[in-house]
């Protein structure tokens, strides 16, 4: 990326319309146009609702509140429940996804047969719809009849069937793992990609040095993946802070406010209480921390191309 | 001499001991790999399996405790009850035979409304395909091939769009869609999927076409072409594996999505599959085991396409993620 920037640099101003340009602009236009109309309208719009008191209940009376629907936030209990269980979600989430992946990327960077089989199995997961994610899990965990039940209680760790999802401390817990099931294959491949990129050399070096298995693996393997392991990281944060159909269909936010996420706070505010100004000011908070996020997102990929 | 004899006596034993070792460390090793394989396996099959197992089964069978593993008496039942239903035979709690009511097994008289959601996904999925297309490979070519100024602001202003959270989209879309009176059509969804699908796109096919040579495209404008020619004959025919990889992320991402359909969708006119299926998830008289098969057949088509396109996917997703 740096060649280009230097290219431009020598470009004079006057020169900065010229043939290449304009064929540009032939070839760019019409996703311009549809970026500018289904991602920069809409998330501009959003600020300017978002300084509007709209209520669908009353449509006529709409006035101009300012930063109101900001300001309210800080002393609205229920939106700092939803921030604090979408921190907890996605912590646990992440932290598991890195984990779980980073065992199953050295698995299937070893050659042994059956390999293609395996990493093939494991894009399932990663194409099945969340929705029937969601009800596979909302199935297993099922009270009467689920396969989580029935397998412990067969196994004798449990004597009588649990209400798994009507668990305060575990709701959370339960719909993290769904999450994490439907992302580590994405994880995974993203760090078989580093894993690959690790020449072979620094470990027949290593070799010759007398490096065991496990130095090796936490001098070189461990600190070689880390650009891989943040771009892991943020990614899946971006997409555990936003998550929203997991919630929709196992808990719709409960028992009692257990799972009350940001994503489930905002859809209730906005289509269930009709509050359509606030709506957009809390998605609009939503925006700018995975912008945030994305900078730093970008900016690792930057120092990796 | 006797001395020397016992020391490379001593030298063999170690020999063969030492190759005796490093024998078994790589049976140690081949199945240290042999059981983490079967574990992941059934982490990644168990649940999947479950479902498919329990469409399988009849009303009586799904709620037996413990649960049975595989179905006994494998029925179709849930499948014929989407598909074989016609407009003037409607399956519902009364019409369906050999259940008793009271034992619950309610099939719901949705049902018949699948195979449309299902046409509805494919077809919103396909339009989202075409015109990612259409707006994404001239795109992608004059980022990768054209040197003009603002490039990288172009770069940059496309990874932005990247990251904007759906659900961040939902509210404006919701007002616009709604003033435009796209409400409950397929159009709206066609939109409002550009979206989440297009900066995806241009940034596989960028990353492709910048791997191309530039004398490439050099050579071709020197024998005439113009750059649009260029990209339809030169790129075009050469990019194939990544426009497959675009196709099929569209596609998937278009069958998969929930939120904006939840929102802009309200009758069989335009729901899509995943929608249905939520519909179903929050009727809790709806049997499970007709839930099940309605999940199935959401799983079916993604997954034919993952195994049959592994690799496509495999080398997209890391092209569009890791390089991006």
């Amino acid at each position: 990326m740096s060649d280009i920037a230097t290219y431009s640099g020598r470009r004079s101003l006057r020169n900065r319309f010229g043939y290449e340009e304009r064929s540009a602009i032939f070839f760019l236009a019409p996703v311009m146009a549809v970026l500018m109309s289904v991602a920069v309208f809409p998330i501009l719009y959003s600020l300017y609702l978002s300084f509007f008191q709209i209520k669908l209940t009353r449509p006529n009376r709409t006035p101009f509140v300012w930063f109101q629907n900001y300001t309210d936030l800080f002393t609205n209990e229920l939106f700092w429940t939803s921030v604090r269980r979408t921190v907890v979600f996605s912590i646990v989430s992440v932290v598991a996804i890195a984990m779980i992946a980073l065992l199953v990327s050295l698995l299937l960077n070893q050659n042994f047969r059956g390999r293609r089989v395996l990493s093939t199995i494991l894009l399932v997961p990663w194409a099945i719809p969340y929705v029937a994610n969601a009800l596979m899990w909302k199935w297993i965990y099922d009270s009467g009849y689920g396969a989580l039940n029935g397998l412990l209680y067969q196994l004798g760790f449990i004597e009588d069937y649990v209400i798994w999802l009507g668990d305060q401390d575990k709701t959370l817990l339960l719909i993290a793992n769904a999450f994490v099931w439907k992302e580590v294959p994405l994880a995974t491949i993203l760090l078989l990609v580093t894993l690959k990129s690790i020449p072979a050399d620094l470990y027949q070096a290593a070799r010759v040095d007398g490096a065991s298995v496990w130095q090796r693996f936490v001098h070189i393997t461990l600190p070689s993946m880390k650009p891989g392991f943040m771009l892991v990281m943020i990614y899946e944060t971006m997409m555990a802070i936003r998550h929203f159909d997991l919630f929709f269909i196992l808990t719709e936010g409960g028992p009692g406010h257990a799972s009350h996420v940001l994503s489930w706070h905002i859809y209730v505010e906005t289509f269930r209480n009709l509050s359509f100004g606030s709506g957009a000011a809390m998605s609009y908070v939503l925006a700018l921390v995975t912008f945030a996020l994305s900078y730093l997102f970008i900016r690792t990929l930057g120092r990796k191309v | 001499m006797s001395e020397t004899r016992t020391d490379s006596a001593q030298t063999a034993a170690a020999g063969i001991d030492y190759r005796r070792r490093q024998r078994l460390s790589r049976l140690a090793q081949k199945l240290v790999i042999f059981l983490c394989s079967v574990v992941l396996a059934f982490y990644v099959l168990a649940p999947i399996s479950w479902l498919v197992s329990s469409a399988f089964q009849t009303e009586a069978e799904i709620v037996s405790v413990p649960p049975h593993w595989i179905p006994e008496n494998p029925t179709v039942k849930n499948f014929t009850a989407i598909f074989g239903a016609t407009e003037d035979e409607e399956i519902t709690y009364e019409t369906r035979s050999g259940v008793d009511p009271a034992a619950g097994g309610f099939i719901p008289s949705t049902a018949k409304d699948l195979p449309k959601a299902m046409w509805n996904s494919i077809l919103v999925a396909t339009l989202v395909v075409i015109l990612n297309l259409l707006v994404g490979v001239p795109a992608a070519y004059a980022i990768a091939k054209i040197r003009y100024w603002g490039r990288n602001g172009s770069v940059y202003f496309i990874l932005t769009t990247r990251v904007i959270p759906d659900i961040a989209l939902v509210v404006p879309f919701f007002l616009v869609i709604r003033k435009l009176g796209l409400l409950d059509t397929i159009s709206s969804l066609v939109i409002t999927y550009l979206a989440v699908t297009v900066p995806f796109t241009v940034f596989i096919l960028m990353q492709y076409f910048e791997g191309l040579p530039d004398e490439l495209d050099k050579a071709a404008r020197v024998d005439g072409c113009s750059r649009f020619q260029a990209l339809i004959r030169v790129f075009l025919p050469l990019s194939m594996p990544s426009i497959v990889a675009v196709v099929l992320f569209t596609f998937l991402t278009s069958w998969n999505e929930f939120l904006l359909a939840l929102m802009f969708t309200q009758t069989s006119a335009s729901q899509t599959l995943p929608i249905l299926l939520a519909a179903f998830t929050s009727d809790f008289t709806v049997s499970f085991s007709f839930l099940n098969a309605a999940g199935v057949l959401a799983i079916v088509p993604p997954v034919i396409v993952a195994i049959i396109f592994e690799r496509y996917i495999v080398s997209g997703l890391t092209a569009g993620a890791v390089k991006g």
